[in-house]
């Protein structure tokens, strides 16, 4: 630091109002920074995987309506085995949404009668393909059996 | 082909005009028995061997068959293609006679067991012969029906080919391709393959001449619904979109058993796909109130054959609505509540519609902005679900459920809405956090700028020459303060 | 402060004088204390250009950190680069604010590069010692361009592959070697996967590494010779020994502090005003967007080719306009050489001809190019 002259406490206060007030600044700079670093929801693996938004108890006790799965909607289902799939719930044929009907045990489209089976095989009506088939991943803990997280992924 | 002898035609010409011909008699090495006529068993068959098939010889040979005689003759493209001839059989399994010879007093006889088609009106039960019989079909396709003669009886066509012998009614032969070229249903050439059906249907029904005079229930027939089809939704789906699980011609009206649905069940062949719509409209007081008028059900709002793709315009007390149609002049009994409903159901839709497009609109400008929307685009979905099912629900003609299933969309695209504006808002806040950041920065310009006007630059100094750090010289007075 | 190490700190130190003794003493700071005490900033009317070297530092810098924050989420692979370019923007805090003033940075970055080196060169600051100072100067405004040229696929936008599709396909119209070049700059015949691999290989190892390497040396030669003073300034004062100047600290940085906080709220505001567009995802079967063009430091040169006849004198058009820019490249790189009278302080009329020329053709092409639709 070059010479300064004694007397000037003006310019001593102005100095470290300064310091203060850059050093305040940097750290201001710092905190987007710091936000940025913070990991972001959902991505935890590698590919498109999205948890959903019910545990599998929830889902032995009701069936579920469809949940965002990239964009579509996207219907989990328990067979009677105690199986979880998951498919993409938009009806092959005129691309309404299908539901899961308990009294039938299968997939119903309710625009034109399209029936899938639990395979998400295209079995009686209009549609003319099986429903796309995701993968199911559980994840949960030791101590708490049946409350697992369902975890859906895309198969490829 | 064999090559037939020079002195054949002078031969059948002497038959035809001086009677029997004393030809070569040849012992017959397959004599086709009185139950093989009926139905000949798999095990008489025999492989062909030309000589056992001397039909062939006299119906393949075109110059024979000149004029009014011509459908007398059978060509061997005709015959590639027919299902039947496929299969194994041959001339004589329709149509008996005696194929060892070409003794003309013997081919034709009775005693051979010849069958004589009178007239087109004989078709249908030659046909039926085998293919009403399920034990001799079941050795060919044993899931194939075996009901089509008595559909056919039942039908139109059948029904008029039995009271006037009509010469223009369709019989098995109009449909499936001819009287010796038949295609299976299944073969892409044949009239009747799922997506050629209203064509075929059409040589006739689109016909004016053919159709000329023709009447059913004191109604006339027309010509236009092959046209009026093809620009429906389902004529579309079917011909455009290839999907087919629409609907054509003999889907509604029957296959072999072809009628119009009487007026009372237009309902049940429509809900027979819309199953939903026909249950909901089976409970109202419309239905009830069409059957008693005499309106045919679903047909009355949305047509018979020209059925389009129904928009929200069709609801309501508009000029063009359907429902003022009848309402509005109180016609065929139409109430003036029901004309109520009608508007309220119409203004209800038509403010969910207006939500989800104001939704629509902010979620899209919240993404053009950069602004993450995929949550609520998705959940946008359910709002337009929910209008989906409100519009089939306008069946029930209740304002209830209607209004119950809108209310279910209206929530989900208002919160939608909400939370678009709430990314936009976001987006906002940015440029106010900008503006506060940029204080600071300007405070610390300021100070800045201010300490280095107040600090001085040290009066001794000049600039650096290469290898001489030690100042030298005299710096002008004005150095004090203030320089740049 | 002194510039003596302290062994003992004296017994009434103040706590900021203890800390100083303590690393003073261990890691010998003195000598680089002592050099930035002794680094001066001439005083003269054209001054305000030495601002420009820290500038461009300033910028780089924020383009080092801000580029690390992007690698820890960008993913170099073409079915995931635009969608981690797009989380980034949407669902990481703060990465629209990362990523824009990166991509603004750049821009600004590049733009305070060129005006380093038309100052300089209106300075004569390449004069006699200073010809290294000058090609290494050179080398870096090359790399840098490589900076943003490969920088500009990593999103994988249908602008990005586009412009670098047209780009590399210009390298292939230097004579001789030039389908090697383009072979090699793209990793294949075509823009695939693996030129994006390369792509990024080389802006976030190879190029940083060079820079850091050359950015060492050029700013050690502008430590050892000092700052060049204009002839015409010295000659003011009757020598450059008696040209008046301030110390670099903590006059001269206050003053680069103030350029860098305002450098700092124009990123800001740019940033959150004009966010940096996301762009279509790249489709390499469909057909080139509309009125496709690089980003505007390259315009000039992509205009030129655009314009010029499909051939000049026998030879391809693009091959004529290629060898001239490189030739173009080659005469900026040796000016120190060209201008050798400099250090006499003769006249260079004619080269300031063909600068002024170049520059503008260069505002006159840049311009029309982003004229043209």
């Amino acid at each position: 630091m070059a010479e300064l002259p004694e007397s000037h406490s003006r310019r001593d206060w102005l100095l470290r109002g300064l310091e203060v007030i850059v050093a305040a600044t940097v750290a201001v700079l710092l905190y987007p920074v710091a936000r940025f670093l913070r990991p972001r929801k959902q991505m935890q693996s590698g590919a498109l995987e999205v948890v959903a938004p019910f545990r599998l108890n929830q889902l032995k006790l009701q069936a579920q309506p469809p949940f965002d799965f990239d964009g579509k909607p996207c219907l989990v289902v328990c067979t009677p085995e105690g199986e979880v799939r998951a498919f993409n719930a938009v009806c092959t044929h005129l691309d309404c949404t299908v539901g899961f009907r308990a009294d039938h045990g299968d997939i119903f489209c309710q625009c034109h009668l399209g029936v899938y089976d639990l395979h998400g095989r295209n079995v009686s009506g209009p549609p003319p393909r099986s429903l796309e088939a995701y993968k199911v991943t559980l994840r949960g803990d030791k101590d708490k059996p049946g409350q697992e997280e369902i975890i859906v992924s895309r198969t490829t | 082909m064999t090559v037939i002898p020079r002195f054949l035609p002078s031969m059948l010409l002497a038959a035809l005009v001086a009677g029997p011909v004393c030809a070569a008699d040849e012992p017959p090495a397959h004599k086709p028995d009185e139950k093989a006529l009926r139905a000949p068993a798999l095990k008489d068959k025999v492989p062909l061997v030309e000589k056992e098939n001397k039909c062939i010889l006299c119906h393949g040979e075109k110059d024979l068959w000149e004029g009014e005689r011509r459908r007398l003759y059978v060509s061997d493209k005709d015959l590639a293609g027919d299902i039947h001839w496929q299969k194994g059989l041959r001339c004589y399994d329709c149509h008996g006679g005696d194929s060892t010879t070409t003794d003309i007093s013997k081919v034709h006889s009775e005693k051979a067991k010849f069958l004589t088609l009178k007239s087109r009106k004989n078709i249908p039960e030659l046909c039926g012969r085998c293919h009403s019989d399920i034990n001799y079909m079941r050795q060919y396709q044993p899931s194939m029906r075996t009901d089509q003669l008595a559909e056919y009886r039942t039908s139109g066509h059948g029904k008029r080919l039995e009271a006037t012998g009509d010469p223009q009614v369709a019989v098995c032969t109009s449909c499936h391709g001819g009287r010796h070229h038949i295609y299976a249903v299944h073969d892409l050439e044949s009239p009747v393959y799922p997506t050629h059906v209203s064509k075929t249907c059409a040589t006739c029904h689109s016909d004016p001449k053919i159709m000329e005079g023709r009447q059913y229930h004191g109604r006339p027939l027309g010509h236009n619904q092959y046209e009026e089809w093809k620009q429906s939704v389902h004529g579309k789906a079917l011909l455009e979109k290839g999907d087919r699980s629409a609907p054509s011609c003999n889907k509604c009206h029957g296959n072999h058993g072809a009628l119009p649905p009487e007026i009372g069940s237009v309902a049940n062949a429509c809900g027979a796909c819309h199953a939903k719509v026909a249950g909901l409209f089976a409970n109202t007081q419309m239905k009830h109130k069409f059957e008693e008028v005499g309106l045919p059900g679903c047909a009355t709002c949305h047509s018979n054959h020209l059925i389009r793709q129904p928009s929200d315009e069709m609801l309501g007390m508009g000029e063009d609505a359907t429902c003022s149609k009848c309402h509005a002049q109180g016609q065929h009994g139409a109430t003036l509540a029901g004309a109520h409903v009608a508007r309220t159901l119409r203004a209800e839709l038509d403010d969910l519609s207006q939500l989800i497009a104001e939704a629509e609109t902010k979620t899209a400008e919240a993404e053009r902005l950069g602004m993450e929307v995929s949550g609520p685009r998705f959940d946008l979905r359910k709002a337009v679900d929910a209008r989906v099912n409100a519009r089939t629900l306008i069946h029930s003609f209740d304002p209830g459920p209607v209004g119950r299933a809108l209310a279910e969309g209206k929530q989900a695209a208002s919160e939608v809405k909400e939370r678009a504006e709430g990314a936009m808002h976001e987006y906002t806040a940015r440029r106010v956090w900008l503006a506060v950041s940029l204080v600071p920065i300007a405070v610390v310009v300021l100070l800045l700028l201010v300490y280095i006007w107040r600090l001085p630059i040290p009066a001794a100094t000049t600039a650096n020459a290469p290898g001489d750090p030690t100042p030298e010289g005299r710096p002008p007075d004005n150095m004090e303060r203030g320089t740049i | 402060m002194s510039p003596a190490p302290h062994d003992v700190p004296p017994a009434n130190a103040t706590f900021r004088q203890r800390v100083r003794c303590f690393f003073g003493e261990r890691l010998g700071l003195e000598s680089l204390t002592a050099l930035a005490a002794k680094k001066h900033v001439p005083i003269h009317r054209a001054t305000v250009f030495y601002f420009l070297g820290g500038m461009a530092l300033f910028l780089f810098g924020i383009q080092v950190i801000t580029g690390i924050l992007l690698a820890l989420y960008y993913k170099p692979s073409p079915d995931q680069a635009f969608e981690s370019v797009r989380a980034i923007m949407t669902e990481v805090d703060y990465g629209w604010l990362i990523r824009s003033i990166h991509s603004w940075s750049a821009n600004l970055l590049i733009g305070v590069l060129l005006l380093h080196l038309l100052t300089t060169y209106i300075m004569r600051a390449y004069r006699r010692p200073r010809e290294f100072t000058w090609i290494t100067g050179v080398f870096l405004l090359g790399l840098f361009m490589a900076f943003g040229f490969s920088g500009y696929l990593l999103p994988w936008n249908q602008l990005a592959f586009f412009a670098t599709r047209v780009g590399t396909g210009i390298m292939g119209a230097v004579p001789f070697v030039g389908h090697e070049l383009l072979l090699f700059a793209r990793g294949g015949e075509n823009v695939t996967g693996d030129t994006l691999a390369r792509f990024y290989a080389v802006h976030v190892v190879i190029l940083p590494l060079a820079v850091f390497a050359l950015l060492g040396l050029h700013l050690y030669l502008v430590q050892k010779h000092g700052m060049s003073i204009p002839p015409w300034a010295a000659a003011k004062v009757g020598g450059e020994r008696n040209v008046p100047s301030m110390p670099f600290v903590p006059h001269f940085l206050l003053r680069d502090m103030v350029g860098w906080y305002i450098a700092l709220g124009i990123l800001a505001a740019l940033a959150a005003l004009f966010p940096w567009e996301l762009g279509h995802k790249a489709d390499p079967f469909g057909s080139a967007p509309q009125g496709i063009k690089p980003e505007w430091y390259f315009l000039a040169m992509f205009q030129t080719l655009k314009h010029l006849p499909q051939h000049v004198l026998g030879i391809e058009g693009e091959t004529v306009g290629v060898l001239f820019f490189n030739f173009c490249g080659l005469v900026v790189l040796l000016i120190p050489f060209v201008d050798y009278r400099a250090a006499q302080g003769r006249p260079r009329h004619l080269l300031n001809l063909l600068a002024t020329l170049v520059v503008v053709g260069f505002i006159v092409m840049t311009a029309w190019g982003l004229l043209e639709k």
